[in-house]
């Protein structure tokens, strides 16, 4: 009976992946694109992995991969959950199955996939790399099969622990910020090898010594063991991964028998758990102005923290806007000026303001009938970005500066930032009017089909424009730089490049309104699509 | 004159090849239940979106309490409330949150805006869901807090585009119940639907459109004439009649195997 149980199970995984043949011209495409790619990059992990048999820090490199391998496996069901569909176990629930085959059956059947297969190669170069002896490839083999065991059980317990998340609207608003998470996770393992690759290897050393002891990494720190005749540690080593093995597989079968047996409660327990803190937003809403502005102001502010898209761009723009100058401060090769580019990247999020709202523009249309009401409707939301953006891109122009110690060109530097925000936020205002685009909720896209075109014009031709605005801030540090004596009065560039600022995103904010009041039907038709 | 609630002349609306709304007279008296109805695709949506100024017309005028929509669009938007149909709510703030930022934009001061809401969450039966977002609400709240947020500034007019869609019936009692309290204070209602039961129960004044033209309008019992009811009336009037299922399918039904 469970033989057969497992059996369906494989072949369903296998339908599963063949049917990823099956899509239309461009989805196959993709996917065998992306199949091909990840066994490319397995392959050439082994080889590189093999290669790498007998250099200096093998070992603890290696431990570090598994690890960071293991990881992976750990946050890839909260972040793809439609990824693997046989992750669900509520779809099983109609299907008269006991637990304990359903897990075997389960824990086969997500051995097999691209995924697995890429894990395997990995594990299995591992070894390699630092086996020495019979013994140790002997113990490998074991540690392999553990170390694979332990990587898919653990993304199979953390998924039935999850499942009332995951497929619930908070589980969907997570999956729309993972792309953030991993395009942020790139960076850091992009620096953190920068570094290493500077520091040496050794830096390594005091991680992998614990990393070795935490499985799935201690199968493969039980080979380095054996290499090493200590078969005392390597016994302990395997022990725990199997150990860890049992507690996972423990896990996942108690929350699968829970799932299977308890009623559905995903809309009974949803109603405590999404309420929202009325005090907290309450009390700090009371600093805000009184009227549209402060309605506005809140509502913006709150829209960047609730909506996945809103807080996407948001986290996106801070940490671009803060990497992008800090770390080339940091290695060296970054110039003071590089501080101007946070507020750039900030002020991208005044751009089709109307356009985040999405087909709720009708609440804000119904309420606007005149300039007057669009201008004071655009400077809230403008001034709801200032509140983070100022004090954000001051804060990176100081740290910048520290880093690089050139504290007598802060304040041209602070002018030319405010300056560029006032700039982007004019054009920002502009361009929200003029070219609204509707931003997709579902996915990863952030433009609906059909507006690309609308959305290059509105956000290159503004940023394009707001360059051009900021000229005669650049001419005028320019030419204080380059002329005698000039250097004595370059702290003007400060108040200077405010007051220019401040007075481009009046003048935006100005020409932005009747355009807006006149355009409110055409507005909401363009940011209804999607 | 003073008597017609919304006026609509020479109203046209016409996407790419396709006309939605071809030519619209029309005149809704004030103070009454009306009921805009007709089958899926007739343009209810686009008219309703036109006179209430989300939607810009290609050709035609429309009043709404003697004030024309596109010239005067300050003293129409704060006499009408609006709950349109495929339109988002600003979902990612809890139920009491919208109601508080939709009556601040209107410019009513904060502590009435309040007092308020509190008062329609409660009518509206939303109290205990208040400080949920209205992205976890089922298709029932959501009308029930469109609603709310459409008859906070008290309107003199309330256009309300498929207000029952997808509701369930203790949902759909409770809004009939604010809508019939609302108009019996004088104030106007019109909404759009296809159900005829619901309109032949609910109003007093109807009008009926179809591939984007009224085919008859006027009090109930006017439009639904000889007929025994709404529902045949209007069958008759949008040319579905006599289409009879009954030589079709003849070997559909249980026992004669």
């Amino acid at each position: 009976m469970s033989t057969d149980v497992t059996g369906v199970f494989v072949r369903l995984k296998l339908s599963l992946l063949r049917n990823g043949l099956r899509q239309s011209g461009g989805r196959r495409a993709a996917w065998i694109a992306s199949a091909v790619v990840a066994l490319l990059f397995a392959a050439l992990q082994l080889l590189g992995l093999i290669l790498l048999r007998g250099t200096a820090h093998a070992d603890a490199l290696v431990v570090l991969l598994v690890a960071v391998l293991a990881l992976g496996w750990a946050v890839m069901p909260l972040f793809f959950p439609g990824g693997d569909e046989t992750l669900d176990p509520t779809r099983l629930v109609m299907l008269p199955l006991r637990p304990r085959p359903l897990v075997r059956a389960l824990l086969v059947a997500s051995l097999v996939g691209i995924g697995p297969l890429f894990t395997l190669c990995l594990l299995t170069g591992s070894v390699i790399a630092v086996a020495h002896g019979a013994a140790a490839f002997a113990v490998g083999v074991v540690g392999v099969a553990l170390a694979l065991l332990v990587c898919v059980a653990l993304a199979r317990a953390v998924a039935a622990a999850n499942i009332r998340l995951l497929t619930s609207r908070k589980g969907r608003d997570l999956a729309v910020l993972s792309g953030l998470v991993v395009a942020i996770g790139a960076q850091v393992v992009n620096f953190a090898a920068q570094r290493i690759g500077s520091a040496g290897l050794g830096r390594l050393d005091p991680l992998a010594d614990v990393l070795r002891w935490v499985p799935p990494g201690s199968a493969i720190g039980a080979v380095r063991s054996v290499s090493e005749g200590s078969y005392g540690a390597a016994a302990l080593q395997l022990g725990l991964c199997a150990l860890a093995l049992a507690a996972l597989i423990a896990l996942w079968s108690r929350h699968l028998t829970r799932l299977m047996t308890a009623p559905d409660g995903s809309t009974l327990q949803a109603a405590g758990e999404s309420a929202v803190g009325e005090k907290g937003a309450g009390g700090a809403a009371r600093l805000l102005p009184a009227g549209r502005t402060g309605t506005v102001m809140e509502r913006s502010l709150r829209y960047v923290w609730r909506d996945p898209k809103t807080k996407a761009a948001w986290v996106t723009s801070l940490v671009i806007g803060l990497i992008v100058p800090v770390f080339n401060a940091v290695q060296g090769t970054g110039s003071i000026y590089f501080a101007c580019f946070a507020a750039g990247m900030l002020g991208i999020q005044m751009y089709n303001q109307f356009g985040q709202d999405t087909s709720a523009f009708w609440m804000v249309a119904m309420t606007i009938s005149s300039p007057r009401d669009a201008y004071v409707e655009l400077r809230g939301r403008a001034l709801a970005l200032l509140l983070i953006t100022l004090p954000y891109a001051t804060l990176v122009t100081v740290v910048t500066t520290a880093l690089i110690g050139d504290w007598r060109r802060l304040p041209e530097v602070l002018g030319l930032s405010f300056a560029l925000l006032g700039a982007m936020l004019a054009t920002g205002a502009w361009t929200s009017a003029r070219f609204p685009y509707s931003i997709p909720q579902e996915g990863h896209k952030n433009v609906a089909p059909g507006q690309v075109g609308l959305a290059w014009i509105s956000i290159f031709g503004g940023m394009v424009a707001a360059a051009l605005l900021c000229a005669p801030v650049i001419a005028v540090t320019i030419w204080l730089r380059v002329s005698e004596g000039g250097e004595a009065w370059t702290w003007l560039l400060l108040p200077a490049g405010a007051a220019y600022g401040a007075a481009l995103t009046l003048l935006g904010l100005r020409l932005a309104a009747p355009r807006t009041a006149a355009r409110l039907p055409e507005i909401l038709t363009a940011v209804s699509k999607g | 004159m003073t008597s017609a609630a919304v006026r609509v002349h020479g109203l046209w609306k016409r996407f790419g090849q396709q006309v939605a709304v071809a030519g619209i007279d029309l005149e809704l008296p004030a103070g009454k239940f009306i009921g805009l109805v007709g089958p899926n695709g007739a343009g209810k949506t686009t008219t309703l979106s036109m006179v209430t100024g989300l939607l810009r017309p290609d050709q035609g005028s429309v009043e709404v309490v003697g004030h024309d929509v596109w010239r005067d669009p300050a003293e129409v938007k704060a006499r009408i409330g609006v709950l349109p149909e495929g339109l988002r709510l600003f979902e990612r703030l809890s139920g009491r949150e919208l109601l508080g930022y939709t009556g601040r934009l209107r410019g009513l001061p904060g502590a009435e805006v309040d007092k308020r809401a509190t008062q329609l969450l409660d009518v509206l039966d939303l109290a205990g869901a208040q400080h949920k977002l209205v992205v976890d609400y089922s298709t029932g709240m959501r009308k029930k807090i469109g609603l709310a947020a459409a008859l906070l500034h008290n309107p003199e007019v309330l256009f309300l585009d498929e207000p029952f869609e997808g509701v369930d019936p203790v949902s759909a009692q409770t809004i009939r119940g604010v809508l019939e309290r609302f108009t019996a204070s004088g104030a106007t209602v019109v909404f759009s639907s296809h159900v005829m039961e619901l309109v032949e129960s609910l109003c007093d004044w109807v009008a009926v459109m179809a591939a984007g033209r009224i085919r008859a309008h006027g009090p109930l019992a006017e439009v639904r004439g000889e007929a025994p009811s709404l529902q045949q009336a209007f069958l008759e009037l949008v040319g579905a009649h006599g289409r009879d299922a009954g030589t079709d399918l003849d070997w559909l039904g249980g026992g004669t195997r």
